[in-house]
């Protein structure tokens, strides 16, 4: 084990920050973050709308959710990163490999999400919705003020799982020749060439303080009192 | 928008379909192994040896929490660091980069599997084996006899979700140059320029693949369940899904 090669300081540079300051070359945790926190948000996004259109009792609405969420969570995730890598450019349109990646990241975490959704939804009580409308709230008053914050606690510990699987997931970007922290490390154990055990127990090491950093975050929430003072100010 | 898909007649086709062949092959033995080295991990937490638990979830947690990608990288540049010489001339002799991703998946798959075992285990009721025990029967025994086959109809759901995610994983051993269908796709792309042709076909067969798991899952699950007494709440587990 020759560790010492491997852990100099400017491997860890390259690995976590970068040399943001005069190449502007940001480093391999940081574009990993940036790649799983982006998809992190715009998935919970498109899978909020999807998971209420897939809950709802309307055709026109359920079915497109259906088929939307049974199409991406049956092919690779690989798959569709190469979709939207080599799709965009034949009908025009130029994407760069970091919004190539972080697409098909969204696409692909939004049809889990919308499934975690649901579920979440289906847990609230019937008689909650029915109280609500019986109150007078319209239909939308309803999902916001009654539904999702109901839901969404239900819903934490999955979305957590979901979480940190976007983060390992995000590391499929170096397949397509973006230097994210996956492509630093195998860069380093590539010009090292002596050390690989080194240096990918280093990057499992990052990976896992990040994942371990997310779950133990969410898991904070799971405590009802605070959920309620963080979220709903009660 | 010009796609000519009359190009995958012939060779390009013949090459998917190779590629399909050796996705399955990688998916069927990567499975089996997740599966053992699932069950095994699962029944050794549920046993929950004092001497075993760091190891156990010094396993369970590093595999779940790092990406299936860079364990694949992992094993493949440092098994022959790691693995005793004469089980890495075997996985040479095997094919190195098939090894290696069977490897690294069914340690990867493993882990989540041995969560959902555990999980099972834990939702069946002490009294279950304390009375197969005063029974007489022994620890084994109760254990394949009594809980396991309980366990197992509970987490059926889980154990697809898994092998339907494994199928999916098998996509990243092109990382290290094993021959399967997403390899051919960069295959065709690199020599005909007609990679989203290409790109289609192998989506399509993704789909059909993890469609006909579902669905053999679900038949399944309906077959194992046909006795069963309205159960409680499935164990919440998350599958690397």
């Amino acid at each position: 084990m020759n560790w010492e090669r491997v852990w100099t300081a400017a491997n860890w540079e390259r690995l976590l920050v970068g040399d943001l300051f005069n190449t502007g070359q940001p480093g391999g945790l940081l574009v990993t973050l940036a790649l799983g926190i982006g998809a992190i948000v715009a998935s919970t996004v498109i899978g909020g709308i999807l998971g209420v259109m897939r809950s709802s009792e309307r055709k026109a609405l359920w079915v497109p959710a259906l088929l939307y969420i049974q199409a991406f969570r049956n092919v690779p995730l690989l798959i569709l990163v190469f979709w939207a890598f080599f799709f965009p450019p034949i009908i025009g349109l130029e994407l760069s490999r970091f919004s190539s990646v972080l697409l098909a990241l969204t696409l692909f975490t939004g049809a889990y999400i919308a499934e975690i959704v649901r579920g979440g939804i289906r847990a609230v009580p019937r008689g909650h919705v029915e109280a609500a409308r019986a109150l007078g709230m319209g239909p939308i008053q309803v999902l916001m003020w009654v539904v999702i914050p109901q839901a969404f606690f239900n819903m934490l510990p999955a979305l957590a799982g979901r979480y940190v699987v976007s983060i390992k997931n995000s590391s499929l970007a170096f397949l397509i020749g973006l230097a994210d922290l996956t492509e630093i490390g195998k860069q380093i154990g590539a010009r090292l060439m002596t050390a690989p055990i080194e240096i990918y127990l280093t990057l499992f090491l990052i990976y896992f303080v990040v994942n371990r950093a997310i779950s133990s975050a969410t898991r904070l929430f799971e405590k009802r009192e605070r959920f309620n003072r963080f979220f709903l100010r009660v | 928008m010009n796609l000519d898909y009359s190009v995958l007649w012939g060779e390009p086709g013949l090459l998917i379909l190779q590629g399909l062949v050796m996705t399955l092959k990688l998916s069927a033995w990567a499975l089996s192994f997740a599966f053992v080295i699932g069950l095994a991990f699962g029944i050794l937490r549920w046993l929950g040896f004092r001497l075993l638990e760091p190891v156990c979830w010094l396993y369970v947690e590093f595999a779940r929490n790092t990406p299936p990608v860079v364990q694949i990288l992992f094993w493949y540049f440092s098994a022959s660091y790691i693995l005793p010489p004469w089980m890495f001339l075997q996985l040479r002799d095997f094919g190195y980069e098939f090894g290696a991703a069977v490897l690294a998946l069914s340690i990867y798959h493993g882990a989540f599997i041995a969560e959902a075992v555990r999980a099972g285990l834990n939702s069946i009721p002490k009294g279950q084996i304390e009375a197969a025990r005063a029974l007489g029967l022994g620890f084994s025994q109760s254990l394949g006899h009594v809980v396991l086959p309980q366990a197992v109809r509970v987490i059926v759901p889980l154990l697809i979700s898994e092998a339907t995610a494994l199928i999916k994983n098998t996509s990243l051993a092109m990382a290290i140059g094993v021959v399967e269908m997403t390899y051919q796709f960069k295959h065709i792309d690199n020599f005909l320029f007609r990679g989203v042709e290409a790109l289609t076909v192998i989506t399509i067969i993704y789909m059909v693949l993890c469609l006909l798991t579902a669905g053999v899952g679900t038949l399944l699950n309906r077959h194992l369940s046909r006795h069963a007494q309205p159960q409680a709440a499935r164990p919440a587990v998350l599958t690397s899904e």
